[in-house]
């Protein structure tokens, strides 16, 4: 195997949360430690590393994606957006709202990860159905809540933003 | 959990592919949309030198009809093939067995080359493969090669994928009127790979059946087709009994090999019989339209 | 046992339970989530110190064998490595890690001279990276003698020689053997109509939540003090252990706790992680961060929970259950850590809800070379509820009685509590009949009955499950060493108790230091509700923060269910001591005697006349700044604060003989579940079609946040019980270390809708009568579904005696029934 002093660093430019970054990686550097260690967006959580808790999901020009499955040097020319892209403590994004109104987390380790896949579904699919909502739940891992009050949440959240669309 | 280091290639072109693939050798390994290699790498299961990105190879990107074919580029991600009505409409079989294919944020990076390539005997897009006898497009410096799927899947994450070559599109017979097909699996958990999965056609014309196709999955370390199952549908009215006597033979005549905690040979010969005639009975009930 | 009312006069509590509250029973939004929503908490990997470098471990390949050699020379050489450290290294430094076990079983950080288990950490790297970290572990060669492997429990018993993995313990795998007799159970047996017999399997899972266990660890060389940051729970009660490791006073370290991304038991007590991390930051000369990743929280992390092998006989006369005997090998892995806890916490409701006179258990805890047990949600209760309910159905299989009328026949009467159970527990409260009642109107028990035979005709399997079990909470700490040998017995009385900080700022707003951790229960929102209820606060100006070790009370932090109890009894202490400061200041200020004031609704006033008084916020910044405008008294000093450290509310001797243990964890919840499942025989799958648990923990605090501790615990309860499973194989090999393989459910895997109930008997010893609730869900599950499926397969003759429920299981069972037959 080639030393790893020989490695070649890879030169990105990307979007996160709609700031511009140019950044030198290691190739081998995981999006979750890219994210979490080099921008220090540490909101994106890592439960598993091999791609099945959905803990690290981000959204990767639009859609959701694995972020310990994705090199950061993959990730040139990519808008990528992380929970604190949603909303604030003060100014909650209507998704966050409805997590917090209907106890959608307890532990709050996958909540960062869930909220991208609500957010994913909601932005493609404004009037989800409840199956619709449990495909997209499903994709991620809860040990807490039993996912029962994270559905309702979803549901409650697709209810705000129509509302605030039309309010 | 971090991957060992690698060289990073990013080729812009078909062309630069093989070049770089010819510069590295065996010391390099294709990432697609990396839904099953990066795990291995971040496991350490895998430690290739050199890995070439080609997700920026948008050529390799599409899903369209060819004649009787249904064609589908190699970088087609799986929720694009999900959520195709041409997919829908063209391979209904196909159509089915996504909806066993993981979960939707792994299906927004995962594609169907690098699913295929990766040739996992549990999943279940090689199975579809086989029962439709579809076709694999290998390209190389050397020109294009078509493959059966029969002889595509040499083992488990082994394929007939030579050196210097890559899996560029996938081919598979467009549905013909009359014919039905369905999907059935058996998985740990929704979106697992199975723990056993049938899928089957059924082309019937005034109550006999033409031709037949079943194809297993998680069984042996290939997906393959029951023969000895084909057989005794081939040629005779598809009745209760018949396809009771067909789910038989699957369970009795089939080997399982691939076995684990989740499934135990006679639990696995349970599922075959169970799924294998599950699939022919809604086979052969769709098979009107 | 005859009811003794004198424990009622042992009662220390101090606020009984209220007609009507302003906070306590509300539904209120959690505190602790806008900052979780907004991916701004700080879990251990979020803690990044100046020039901090990061550890990895070298994980054994083998499951029993002898560390001949460790070569770290390549290892030491990679650019990038600050540190290499082998078992015996830090063995020079660091001594054995913290065990409850008597006598103990030393374990350590980092592997010394022999390995016990696959995953067991043998050598440490710390670099510039995780990454670099993990590339020098590649690097390590290690030789390695392997030894005889022992995998299967009751094979170890027998262990001699070479397979004995403590052979300083004697030439044994078997870490105990103790039979216990509580009353007479000769004569029960003797006496019986009938005696039900079982064999049953309790499979090995663990907690596993999402967030692995970590610390971050500093050593500051001026000073000789460590700086620990970590996810464990206890270290105010027992963190000054890893001091003693680190073989340093206990005021040379401080701990300080993040948030954890998820416990149910398995942060319980970190010992390893801290160590390895504070002994490497020692050694290195910088900050080490040593986060496990997945493959060292799946296999070295000691959240692996009860592994058991039951032989049970259950005693019946007259159609009543008198005596329960057990013969139990529990299977503990390697080490101890906790010793033989499990086994002591499932005596506290041996006998579930039911008037039993007897009990007998013979305990025989083995070693084998797997990861050792930890605290996992139930923490051994949650077994003893799937014998003694499985044992129950047992009884009503073989008497054809009804499941509701013979558990109803069976239960302590309302009217019997506080009532005494063989082993010297005592149940506080309860109200079964009720709990029972109120699940079957809730899941239509009738209807689903009719249904379920309808659809027997159509060739469907549809069950019906019910279990009625015990939620203990509120644990006392004898039960962590009255099960002790006879030459190591114990102590004297034992308390766990909690503290609390308060004080109230000069503009009158309240900041909490709680002291214990969050590890994904409430404990922010639980004292808000609580200290607005005190004190007539808004719960908006009450803020809570976490205490170090440095500056932290005794506080034992959550774990058996008892954190919102405690907490309600810390800060009714606390807010006792505060309403006097606040009555007697505002006294002077309104110069009113303190008699003819009172409290409410955020203001000192003169008790019939609200206008005439002050706000806390004015009364505060009296106390603050103008004490010496008031007259002298030494008790009025300046500011308005508060500490108080709640003890367990009851809690007895043992005897010595331990024919009776003591009154250990009375405070008691109770639960009734119904699944109603649906299995596909052909492949032996379990679909749920409805869903109900009632439960009783007492008066509620919160019963939104309640609710989803009932729902959460029951979806990992059907886990255990239908998914999750660790699988050796014969040569200790962890099969499924993998959240691919590891069967954690997703949302597809649980009910659509777990429709829950409640019902409040209130505990006469808890502060307003709460009772804990962090546990049920998972201490009920599995017996519910056990009995659910056992239901639907009732034409087949299928017993379920073994956990996983899985179709691979199922179909075995229905394949040997159906051969059988013929």
């Amino acid at each position: 195997m080639s030393s790893v002093t020989e490695i070649k660093q890879v030169r990105i430019s990307l979007t996160v949360n709609g700031e511009r970054h140019e950044h030198e990686v290691e190739p081998r550097r995981l999006l979750s430690d890219f994210l979490r260690e080099d921008l220090g967006l540490t909101g994106t959580h890592v439960g598993c590393e091999h791609g099945v808790c959905g803990t690290c999901n981000i959204m990767l020009d639009g859609r959701t994606a694995r972020a310990c499955l994705l090199f950061a040097a993959q990730c040139d020319g990519a808008e990528i957006r992380t929970v604190e892209s949603l909303g604030t403590v003060d100014k909650m994004h209507p998704i966050q709202e409805a997590f917090w109104e209907k106890h959608g987390l307890q532990c709050g380790f996958c909540t960062p990860g869930m909220l991208m896949s609500a957010a994913e579904l909601l932005e493609r699919n404004p009037e989800p159905s409840s199956e619709e909502i449990r495909e997209a739940v499903s994709s991620n891992l809860c040990r807490c809540t039993g996912y029962q009050t994270i559905v309702e949440a979803v549901q409650d959240a697709a209810t705000r933003i129509r509302e605030q669309a039309n309010g | 959990m971090k991957p060992s280091a690698f060289h990073y290639e990013k080729p812009s072109s078909l062309d630069g592919l093989l070049d770089v693939m010819g510069k590295h050798g065996e010391a390099a390994r294709i990432l697609a949309g990396g839904q099953s290699l990066v795990p291995m790498m971040n496991f350490r299961l895998a430690t290739p030198e050199v890995l070439i990105d080609i997700n920026g190879l948008s050529e390799l990107d599409y899903i369209r009809q060819d004649g009787d074919s249904l064609s589908i580029g190699a970088l087609t991600r799986h929720n694009v093939i999900y959520d195709s009505p041409l997919v829908a409409e063209l391979s209904p079989l196909m159509a089915e067995a996504y909806k066993h294919v993981a979960h939707t944020t792994i299906r927004n990076r995962g594609t169907i080359g690098g699913n295929l390539s990766h040739a996992d005997p549990s999943s279940e897009l090689p199975a579809v493969c086989i029962c439709l006898e579809g076709h694999m497009i290998l390209r190389s410096k050397q020109g294009t090669r078509e493959v059966p799927a029969g002889e595509f899947f040499l083992g488990a994450l082994e394929t007939a994928i030579q050196p210097g070559e890559f899996l560029a599109e996938i081919k598979i017979p467009v549905r013909k009127p009359g014919v039905g097909s369905a999907f059935e699996e058996v998985s740990p958990r929704r979106g697992d790979f199975a723990t056993t999965a049938v899928a089957a056609t059924l082309q019937i014309d005034g109550g006999i059946c033409q031709t037949a196709r079943i194809a297993h999955a998680a069984v042996a370390d290939r997906p393959a087709r029951i023969e000895s199952a084909e057989a005794v549908l081939e040629g005779s009215a598809l009745d209760k009994a018949r396809i009771n006597q067909a789910a038989e033979i699957a369970a009795s005549e089939t080997e399982p090999s691939l076995i684990n905690y989740h499934g135990d040979a006679d639990y696995k010969r349970d599922l075959l019989r169970a799924l294998t005639k599950r699939a022919l009975q809604r086979a052969s009930e769709n098979s009107v339209n | 046992m005859a009811k003794d009312t004198s424990f009622l006069e042992k009662s220390r509590q101090v606020e009984p339970p209220r007609e009507a509250y302003k906070w306590i029973g509300k539904d209120m939004k959690r505190v602790e989530d806008p900052r979780l929503l907004a991916g701004k908490g700080i879990y251990l990997d979020d803690v990044q110190l100046p020039k901090m470098a990061h550890a990895a471990v070298l994980r054994s390949p083998h499951a029993h064998a002898r560390i001949l050699s460790v070569d770290t020379s390549k290892a030491k050489n990679l650019p990038g490595v600050i540190l290499v450290m082998t078992g015996a290294e830090a063995a020079e430094v660091t001594g054995p890690t913290a065990s409850f076990a008597s006598p103990p079983c030393p374990q350590y950080c980092l592997a010394v001279e022999r390995v016990r288990h696959v995953g067991e950490a043998v050598a440490a790297v710390v670099a510039q990276s995780r990454y670099l970290a993990e590339d020098a572990i590649d690097l390590i060669e290690v030789e390695y003698e392997e030894l005889p492997v022992v995998v299967d429990p009751l094979e170890a018993i027998k262990s001699t020689g070479d397979a004995v993995l403590h052979p300083e313990r004697g030439d044994s795998n078997v870490a105990i053997e103790r039979t216990l007799r509580f009353g007479p159970v000769d004569e029960d047996f003797a006496n019986a109509d009938q005696v039900i017999e079982r064999k049953l399997r309790w499979p090995r899972v663990g907690a596993v939540p999402l967030e692995t266990c970590g610390a971050v660890a500093s050593y500051d060389e001026g000073t000789g003090k460590f700086t620990i940051h970590a996810n464990t729970s206890m270290y105010n009660y027992v963190g000054w252990l890893i001091a003693v490791s680190l073989n340093v006073p206990s005021h040379r370290v401080n701990i300080i706790p993040t948030l954890a991304g998820g416990s149910f038991g398995s942060k319980l007590f970190l010992h390893k992680v801290p160590t390895l991390a504070a002994t490497l930051a020692r050694a290195s000369g910088r900050p080490v961060k040593f986060l496990e990743d997945r493959l060292d929280n799946l296999m070295n992390c000691d959240n692996h929970a009860s592994d058991r092998v039951y032989n049970a006989k259950l005693a019946i006369k007259d159609g009543m259950m008198t005596g329960i005997s057990f013969h139990v090998v529990d299977d503990y892995g390697a080490y101890l850590q906790f010793g033989y806890g499990t086994h002591g916490n499932a005596l506290s409701q041996a006998s579930g809800p039911y008037k039993l006179s007897s009990l007998e258990m013979n305990l025989v805890a083995v070693f084998t070379n797997k990861c050792q047990q930890g605290a996992y949600r139930g923490f051994g209760s949650e077994v003893m509820n799937f014998l003694v309910e499985r044992l129950a159905d047992a009884a009503i299989e073989e008497l054809g009685d009804d499941p509701l009328e013979f558990r109803r026949r069976n239960f302590i009467k309302p009217e019997e509590f506080p009532y005494r159970i063989p082993t010297g527990n005592l149940y506080d409260s309860g109200d079964y009949p009720k709990v029972l009642d109120e699940a079957a109107e809730l899941l239509d028990y009738p209807g689903w009955r009719k249904k379920q035979e309808a659809a027997r005709k159509e060739g469907r399997y549809i069950g019906i499950g019910v279990a009625t079990c015990q939620e203990r909470s509120v644990f006392s700490a004898t039960e962590f060493w009255f099960l002790n040998p006879d030459e190591a017995q114990g102590f004297t009385l034992t308390s766990s108790p909690e503290g609390v900080s308060v004080k109230i700022d000069p503009t009158g707003k309240a900041m909490v230091t709680l002291h214990a951790p969050f590890w994904g229960n409430s404990p922010e929102t639980m004292a808000t509700q609580i200290l607005a209820e005190h004190l007539t606060m808004d719960p908006a100006d009450i803020g809570i923060s976490y205490s170090d070790t440095d500056s932290g009370l005794n506080g034992t932090g959550p774990g058996g269910s008892r954190y919102t109890v405690m907490i309600a009894g810390a800060l009714t202490g606390a807010a006792g001591k505060i309403r006097e400061k606040l009555l007697t200041v505002g006294g002077h200020m309104l110069e009113a005697s303190v008699e003819d004031l009172e409290l409410a609704d955020g203001r000192v006033s003169v008790k019939g006349a609200p206008e005439h008084g002050k706000t806390i916020a004015e009364v505060a910044l009296h106390a603050h700044y103008f004490r010496l405008s008031m007259p002298d008294d030494p008790l009025l000093t300046s500011g308005i604060d508060a500490t108080h450290v709640y003890d367990h509310p009851l809690t007895t001797l043992p005897n010595g003989d331990r024919t009776d243990l003591g009154v250990f964890y009375p405070i008691m919840g109770h639960m009734c579940h119904m699944p109603v499942i649906e299995v596909d025989i052909e492949t032996g799958k379990i679909e749920f079609l409805d869903y109900v648990a009632v439960h009783d923990c007492g008066t509620m605090v919160n019963p939104m946040t309640l609710k989803g501790h009932i729902r959460g615990g029951t979806a990992s309860g059907i886990g255990t019980a239908m998914y999750e499973h660790f699988y050796y194989d014969e040569q200790g090999q962890l099969l499924n270390a993998s959240f691919a393989d590891y069967l954690i459910p997703t949302l597809h895997e649980l009910p659509v809708d777990l429709r829950t109930g409640h019902v409040e008997t209130l505990s006469p010893f808890t502060e307003f009568g709460i009772k804990g609730g962090g546990e049920g869900g998972r201490m009920g599950a599995p017996p519910a579904l056990a009995a659910a499926v056992e239901d639907a397969l009732r034409p087949f003759g299928v017993k379920i005696d073994e956990l996983p429920l899985s179709p691979r299981r199922l179909r075995s069972l229905i394949r040997a029934a159906a051969s059988s037959k013929v």
